[in-house]
């Protein structure tokens, strides 16, 4: 009997080993590619799809989230006032949605209502922290508006001109090509100074793109072109004023900003002219001539600050659309061809985070690697900031590019919003990314086509 | 002579049957091309038309208050202003299109007034002509600027108070407000065409679904926006100085207004003109949730209309009607999600 038992275990011992299996992610497969956000995706492809609040939030979060929704809505008005005061001295515009409409992209404009547009400057170099070099009576954002009595520091000067151009098929297309100047300068600028346009772009699902952990990020860098594709992808290390640590950059147009609360707190201060504990003076700080004279900072609570923080933090993310037609998935596949997904990375997972569920070991797909690439002459602004050089950008997230027309019309691309079609964009693309313009270029028409569905499915 | 019997009796007959009973509530089974076809054109475009009706003749108010300033006129101009809210305020009910898209509310409909600014320019040598104002920040043009000069703090203004400067302002402010009116009921001329041919060649709207959905959308958000923000603020702090529409104390009648608006995208209807409607598609396929929403929206108008026109007064006086309105409209809101859902499940075009 005994004869009988051992072998017999023994080879139930075998049989349940060789089912063990080492721990392995899913197959691509299993993931439902429309959940852009993860579980934080919403299925809206209306105007109002970037503004849905995150799911599974306490009640209490959720009416933080509400509170940081008004303050984001706020319009600022001048000091003294029994509230919302604060404006100015100098700004771009009155509230964060007058450039986020719909929490989405500005217009390509500068100096009204409704523009979305801010011009950087700066001195060649860089300051104590490896940031842009200020430029006195300036500092490095140009306030193109001013309360009355006050100046704007210029104006900013927006012309384009047009060329025309022609696929291989025959197709033709059109680029403009943005010529910016200043005038009207409220102070004298002794010396040559870098100038660089950024139109404000949306503000959904960023909780997430800083939820993805450093080491997924860093992993997707190739500083040198070690693996010889032509496209290398750099990180870029700036100063955290909230911190006192440099960090890794994740957010603006040369992810000069490592953190949502910074980004936030930055943009009340340079362009609303909203002072917070984070950024304590006023832009025009030094300007005897520019100054309110009132002793009101910080302008707005920390309570707002972080509400808005938070709004940002937890707005979910738009899911993709069409992803069964023929010509999506073809599109996906030239997508790849074409190496566009060297750069704008599918997917990350966030960390885990037990104090925060709704951001924790989400599977997203933003469609960018948070790191900078050279884009090549005809869109480099020739300006530092931090480690990103003069034709460095991020790669811009696709992730609702599609709806981008929807929510803004009419849609505009790139850092500055000179590309009006999708097109456009890419035929904008340089420098790196010259074999995938070239790729693209060289497409059939119909393939053409189904890239452009792709991008549109985002 | 018995020519002209039977003309007279062929008139009378044609007279009859062109004589069509204004109808209320259509029950008849609707497509959903009609429904959006109707919104376009028995609702926002003559709402937006009113609007500009209205704001002319608040301009022309004005102009009278200004080449004769006093009592009279103040009040004429004041019953102008309020009765431009009201489709204004109706419109809101469902913004969305070029209202959105060119920022037309904040253009016209900033909250609040920089008042340290419009001070400051009225002490100004700037000439305050139409050309001028049109640069102006929002918060110094629009409905509030005009309402802030024709009430005054408080609602206390008396036509003696009124300075040359105080006139020539406001005389120019409602011009760009006719204006900005104008240009939106231009645009939503050419802008009705996308709605209508939403899913058959629209180049704003690929489906009729994407439509609907972007109509039920903007329901949702202005109930968001009353509920929990223009009422919930001045709450919140007991702060009266929160509260919009404050100097003519027209905030509560704003709000009903925008739930009156909610109403209008609902019925397809303007000014008792009913249009085919989103209501007739879930009448015929789910009655229960029509009956649901019609309800919520009467109790909803049913209980604002209980708060105080004044809302400054009512956040310290009326606290459980304003919260019984809140708790109204954020259920009208949970319906106008399961409306969004009824849109997913049944607009397949």
């Amino acid at each position: 009997m005994r004869k009988i038992i051992i072998p017999f275990l023994l080879i139930v011992f075998v049989i349940l080993l060789s089912q063990c299996r080492k721990a392995e992610p899913f197959d691509e497969e299993i993931y439902d590619e429309r959940m852009s956000g993860g579980s934080q995706t919403v299925f809206d492809g209306t105007s109002k799809a970037f503004t849905h609040v995150f799911t599974g939030l306490s009640s209490y979060d959720e009416r933080i989230h509400d509170i940081g929704d008004e303050g984001f809505e706020q319009t600022f008005i001048t000091s003294p006032a029994q509230f919302n005061g604060g404006l100015g001295p100098a700004f771009n515009n009155v509230s964060c949605v007058s450039c986020h409409h719909n929490d989405g992209r500005g217009f390509p404009t500068a100096g009204q209502q409704q523009s979305g547009l801010l011009m950087r400057i700066s001195f060649p170099g860089s300051d104590e922290h490896g940031g842009a070099l200020p430029v006195p009576g300036y500092g490095t954002q140009v306030q193109d508006v001013a309360i009355f009595g006050k100046h704007p520091e210029a104006k900013v000067n927006i012309s384009y001109s047009y060329n025309q151009y022609s696929f291989p098929d025959g197709e033709t297309y059109e680029l403009r090509e943005p010529v910016y100047t200043l005038t009207n300068l409220h102070a004298p600028v002794n010396g040559s100074y870098l100038l660089s346009p950024r139109l404000a772009p949306p503000v959904f699902g960023l909780g997430l793109l800083e939820a993805v952990p450093e080491e997924q990020i860093l992993a997707l860098a190739d500083m040198n072109d070690a693996n010889h594709d032509g496209i290398s992808g750099k990180p870029n290390y700036v100063w955290n004023d909230f911190t006192g640590r440099r960090e890794l950059g994740r957010f603006g147009l040369k992810l000069n900003t490592s953190s949502i609360m910074v980004q936030v707190a930055a943009a009340y201060n340079n362009d609303i002219g909203i002072t917070s504990h984070v950024f304590r003076n006023e832009t025009t700080y030094g300007q005897p001539l520019q100054s309110d004279d009132l002793m009101d900072d910080p302008e707005i609570s920390d309570s707002i600050l972080n509400a808005v923080k938070f709004y940002i933090q937890t707005l979910q993310v738009p899911a993709r659309r069409n992803v069964t037609e023929p010509a999506v998935i073809r599109g996906k596949q030239i997508f790849k061809d074409a190496s566009c997904s060297s750069c704008h990375n599918a997917n990350f997972t966030t960390a885990v985070n037990v104090g925060f569920p709704a951001l924790s070991n989400q599977r997203i797909h933003p469609y960018t690697d948070l790191l900078l690439h050279d884009m090549g002459p005809g869109l480099a602004d020739h300006r530092p900031d931090f480690d990103a050089d003069g034709y460095e950008w991020r790669t811009t997230p696709l992730w609702g590019l599609g709806l981008l027309d929807a929510v803004n019309h009419p849609a505009t691309f790139l850092h500055d919003g000179r590309a009006r079609t999708i097109t456009e964009a890419v035929m904008w693309h340089d420098g790196e990314a010259q074999q995938s313009k070239l790729y693209f270029e060289n497409l059939s028409r119909a393939d053409r086509d189904a890239l452009l569905k792709f991008l549109k499915s985002l | 002579m018995n020519k002209k019997i039977l003309l007279a009796l062929y008139f009378i007959f044609i007279l009859i049957v062109s004589c069509k009973k204004e109808k209320e509530d259509n029950d008849d089974p609707v497509t959903s091309a009609e429904v959006l076809d109707d919104f376009a054109n028995i609702l926002a475009k003559p709402n937006y038309s009113d609007i500009q009706e209205k704001a002319g003749l608040l301009m022309t108010a004005i102009d009278s208050l200004h080449t004769n300033t006093n009592s009279i006129n103040l009040i004429n101009a004041q019953i102008a202003w309020r009765a431009v809210r009201v489709p204004w305020e109706q419109a809101e009910g469902y913004l969305f299109g070029p209202a959105e898209d060119n920022s037309y509310d904040p253009a016209t409909d900033t909250w609040p007034v920089n008042t340290t600014e419009l001070d400051s320019l009225l002490a100004s040598s700037n000439a305050l002509t139409l050309a001028d104002i049109e640069v102006l920040q929002y918060s110094l043009k629009g409905y509030h600027p005009i309402e802030y000069v024709l009430f005054g703090v408080g609602g206390s203004r008396v036509a003696a108070e009124l300075t040359v400067r105080h006139l020539q302002y406001v005389v120019s402010l409602s011009q760009s407000l006719f204006n900005a009116t104008s240009a939106l009921v231009t645009e939503w001329d050419s802008f009705s065409v996308q709605l209508a041919t939403a899913g058959s060649g629209s180049t704003r709207y690929a489906t009729q679904k994407n439509a609907f959905l972007t109509i039920v959308g903007a329901m949702q958000k202005i109930c968001n926006e009353v509920a929990n923000n223009k009422m919930q603020k001045p709450l919140d702090h007991l702060d009266s100085s929160l509260v919009e529409s404050q100097y003519a104390h027209n905030a509560t009648t704003d709000f009903t207004n925008n739930i009156v608006g909610i109403e209008n995208a609902y019925f397809g209807r303007y000014n008792s003109v009913y249009g085919r409607s989103i209501h007739n598609l879930v009448a015929d396929k789910k009655s229960s949730l029509d009956h649901d929403i019609k309800a919520q929206i009467t109790s909803t108008i049913a209980s604002l209309d209980a708060i105080d026109p004044n809302y400054g007064y009512a956040i310290f006086n009326q606290q459980g009607q304003i919260l019984t309105a809140q708790q109204n409209i954020n259920a009208l809101f949970d319906l106008l999600r399961q409306l969004e859902n009824f849109i997913h499940a049944n607009i397949t075009n």
